[in-house]
């Protein structure tokens, strides 16, 4: 039977097409982390806890100095704490606290004692403390550098000698080159802070080595939490609700469409009018509708995400169904006046059984095109919705992950944008090329 | 089914009678077929004779009621009997018991009539598993067999071969494969050949003769090929304009037509060269059949024929049965002078 699938003129068609086949490998990788994290590889608490300071960027942008200072900052502030209440606990009291320490997946050795401890986190500190005149020093010459353009702008605009002027810049460019030999200088002390804050919490090796390295691969968002776990914790969301509503929407679509075209009469009739009816709601308002009737129900609580989700399932799965709906029941029309439905009556089969048997096998195509539009549609309408606060709830999807970073992009701070666009760039564009080379396999008219 | 073969007179299996056939149109209700009446007998064949329009389809699907119920109307006089059962007022349950299993079809396009989605032999089988009881096994034997009884080479590697895979003459084959599978009394073949070439044509024709004579089956062969009907049929019934209006044997019908139209007809068939005169032209029947609208009042035939009088004009001929058993619907019907010998009647 299998074999016979991949024997037959339309399959052969479609894995002619290299493109396609790239794209179904897109899919796959997708689809796999959709099942990783349905398995619960990634929880939605690894999704909202800190792991980092906010808005760090990805790896592909060296942090700022002020970032690095304040992580450097925001660790040794945790270490200290504990190096304080831990200084009169017992061992295993001061070792549970260490291991409570194991900020953002780095922990403390198991072998380090806490004496070492303490100790390498009061180094740490003073390092840190080194680095303050060089702050400090960086800071002065950059407010002095603002100064001094600033004043060159007005000497300029009120007509001042050149004598004055070229001073003016002989200045600036001495202050440019000092604080160009103390950039490096500053650089060099907070290494050697970060090297300490290493020596107590190492990057960790491994598998959780790579964990830490990809939570931190695409930056951290405005509340610190990884980036990169929000994108792929939403190829989850975006599979379920691409599925789902697609699989609905098209056996609704199909069904009631053969039934429409097949039967004829009071069913067409009723079927073209809800058609027309529900085709002539946008699907917003739909939802917005929806959201209002939901509330205050169970599907309408962010403590629990999967049930909230259910008021997008429904307005898509009413909306999604017309298209399939219309070409299905056109497809139909076409197909019951041919001679083998008539044959299959002259054999003596039931009109379901007709429909059933013989008619629908002969949509397929056109199910399989409408499953992978629809799937592509449903992805980005979430995408809209959530945007809009209307779509899902209480967990990250591409959309809210889009809304949140609205305010950062105007501070060049792209990351949160730009990966959940790239991942659903990514789907809906490999989804597009399969959806077109299957229309071409599949299409009777393309021989 | 109890008679032998060789008595020439059995009971007919299909009685039909009076059969009228109405359509619901946009225009109004127009009748296809009118007050159509015959006999089929078990191992002959019927061939149904006419041109375009004139009610062949319509009658072979009105007894096989697989004309769109929603627009059709079969006449309460109608009646088809078959096996003690009125086809044209049975259920829709009970007609489905028959279908397929009593009487089976065979349709013109045998390029679309069999399901592109499915093998040859699911579609075989799939018939097989309606109507018998055989097991999964014995129905794959059967489908074999039944390919093999229609002359398709190798069988075994064709059952799980799809329609796109066969030629057009395969395809029929396989059609009249699946139609005989269950052994029907009756088989209705409508036009089963016109959409093949000569060849094939008549490889069908054999085919169809010889299972015929194998299965005991009664055909009623719908087509507008005269030379078709002279290959393989016992009895002819010629149709115009939705009425039967000459019925006869083969023999006769072909020696002596007793209808105008029915002469006319065969003298428009084209000669072998030894009998044609030399460059005259072939005799084409003048004019169009009458609009079933448009009905004349008499005679429906009598803007055409050629011997029409202000009685055709008037009145609308019976159809009139003589001692022969021919019937003819005619008020001046050809006169057979000199009888030709009948030897093999």
């Amino acid at each position: 039977m299998i074999k016979k699938f991949f024997k037959s003129r339309g399959v052969r068609k479609f894995l002619r097409s290299k493109m396609a086949i790239a794209s179904l490998g897109v899919i796959s990788v997708y689809a796999l982390v959709a099942l990783v994290v349905f398995a619960g590889a990634i929880s939605l608490d690894d999704v909202t806890n800190r792991v980092g300071v906010e808005r760090m960027p990805g790896f592909l942008q060296q942090p700022s100095r002020e970032l690095r200072l304040q992580a450097v900052d925001l660790r040794l502030k945790a270490m200290e704490s504990v190096a304080r209440r831990g200084a009169d606990s017992t061992p295993e009291e001061q070792r549970r606290m260490l291991n409570e320490l194991s900020l953002f997946e780095r922990q403390v050795p198991d072998e380090m004692l806490f004496d070492e401890y303490s100790t390498l986190v009061v180094s740490a500190r003073q390092a840190y403390d080194n680095t303050g005149d060089a702050q400090l020093e960086v800071e002065d010459l950059a407010d002095e550098l603002v100064a001094i353009s600033e004043e060159l702008h007005e000497m300029k605009s009120e007509g001042a000698s050149a004598e004055d002027i070229s001073a003016l810049k002989d200045e600036q460019k001495q202050m440019q080159v000092e604080l160009a030999s103390i950039m490096p200088e500053l650089d060099s002390l907070i290494d050697i802070v970060e090297a300490k804050m290493l020596q107590i919490q190492p990057i960790p090796k491994g598998m959780s080595g790579t964990i830490y390295k990809l939570r931190l691969s695409l930056g951290t968002d405005a509340k610190g939490a990884s980036i990169a776990m929000k994108g792929l914790y939403s190829v989850k969301i975006a599979f379920q609700i691409g599925l789902i509503v697609s699989l609905i929407s098209v056996f609704l679509g199909s069904f009631l469409g053969a039934a429409a075209a097949f039967y004829g009469g009071w069913v067409d009739n009723a079927v073209m009018w809800l058609v027309s009816t529900l085709s002539s709601i946008p699907y917003l308002v739909l939802m917005a509708v929806l959201i209002v009737a939901f509330r205050g129900t169970i599907f309408d609580d962010a403590q629990k995400p999967g049930l909230a989700l259910v008021p997008v399932y429904t307005a898509f799965c009413l909306t999604f169904w017309i298209g399939t709906c219309r070409v299905v029941r056109g497809e139909v029309m076409k197909i019951k006046e041919l001679e083998y439905v008539q044959a299959a009556t002259s054999i003596g089969f039931g009109k379901s059984y007709i429909l059933i048997k013989h008619i629908i096998p002969n949509t397929l195509h056109i199910m399989f095109i409408n499953f992978s539009l629809g799937f592509i549609g449903a992805i980005k309408s979430e995408v809209i919705l959530s945007f809009l606060g209307l779509g899902v709830k209480g967990q990250p999807s591409w959309g809210i992950m889009i809304a949140h970073a609205k305010d950062d992009v105007s501070s060049f701070f792209f990351w949160e944008v730009l990966t959940a666009t790239l991942f659903m760039f990514g789907l809906v564009l490999a989804f597009n090329i399969v959806s077109d080379a299957l229309q071409d396999a599949f299409d009777p008219k393309h021989v | 089914m109890t008679d032998t073969k060789t008595t020439t007179r059995q009971e007919p299996i299909l009685k039909i009678r009076n059969l009228t056939t109405r359509f619901r149109t946009d225009r109004g209700i127009v009748t296809a077929i009118d007050d159509v009446s015959f006999d089929v007998y078990p191992g002959e064949t019927l061939g149904i004779v006419g041109e375009s329009g004139c009610g062949k389809t319509v009658t072979s699907k009105s007894i096989m009621r697989l004309l769109p119920e929603h627009i059709t109307i079969i006449d309460e006089k109608s009646s088809m009997e078959f096996e003690g059962i009125n086809l044209a007022t049975t259920s829709n349950g009970q007609m489905r018991k028959v279908r397929g299993n009593r009487i089976a079809m065979i349709f013109q396009e045998p390029m679309t009539s069999l399901n592109p989605v499915f093998t040859v032999g699911w579609q075989i089988d799939e018939a097989l598993k309606y109507h018998t009881k055989l097991s999964r096994s014995q129905r794959r034997e059967r489908s074999i067999e039944m390919l093999r009884l229609v002359e398709i080479p190798n069988p075994e590697q064709r059952i799980n071969e799809y329609p796109h895979q066969l030629s057009g003459g395969m395809r029929q084959r396989v059609m009249i494969a699946m139609a005989l599978c269950c052994e029907p009394d009756v088989l209705i073949a409508d036009e089963p050949t016109t959409a093949l070439d000569v060849t094939i044509q008549a490889q069908i024709l054999d085919l169809m003769n010889g299972l015929k004579e194998k299965l005991d089956t009664a055909i009623i062969l719908i087509t507008h090929d005269l030379g078709v009907v002279a290959q393989v049929c016992d009895r002819v019934q010629v149709m115009y304009a939705g009425r039967v209006i000459e019925s006869a044997s083969v023999y006769d019908l072909f020696h002596t037509p007793r209808h105008p139209y029915t002469k006319a007809l065969l003298e428009s068939i084209p000669k072998a060269a030894k009998t044609r005169v030399k460059s005259a032209r072939l005799p084409a029947i003048e004019g169009i059949v009458p609009s079933l609208w448009e009905l004349p009042k008499g005679c429906r035939f009598q803007d055409r024929c050629s011997i029409a009088t202000d009685h055709c004009i008037e009145l609308e001929p019976d159809l009139i049965t003589d001692e022969n058993n021919r019937s003819v619907r005619c008020h001046t019907p050809i006169t057979v002078n000199n009888a030709p010998v009948r030897e093999n009647a």
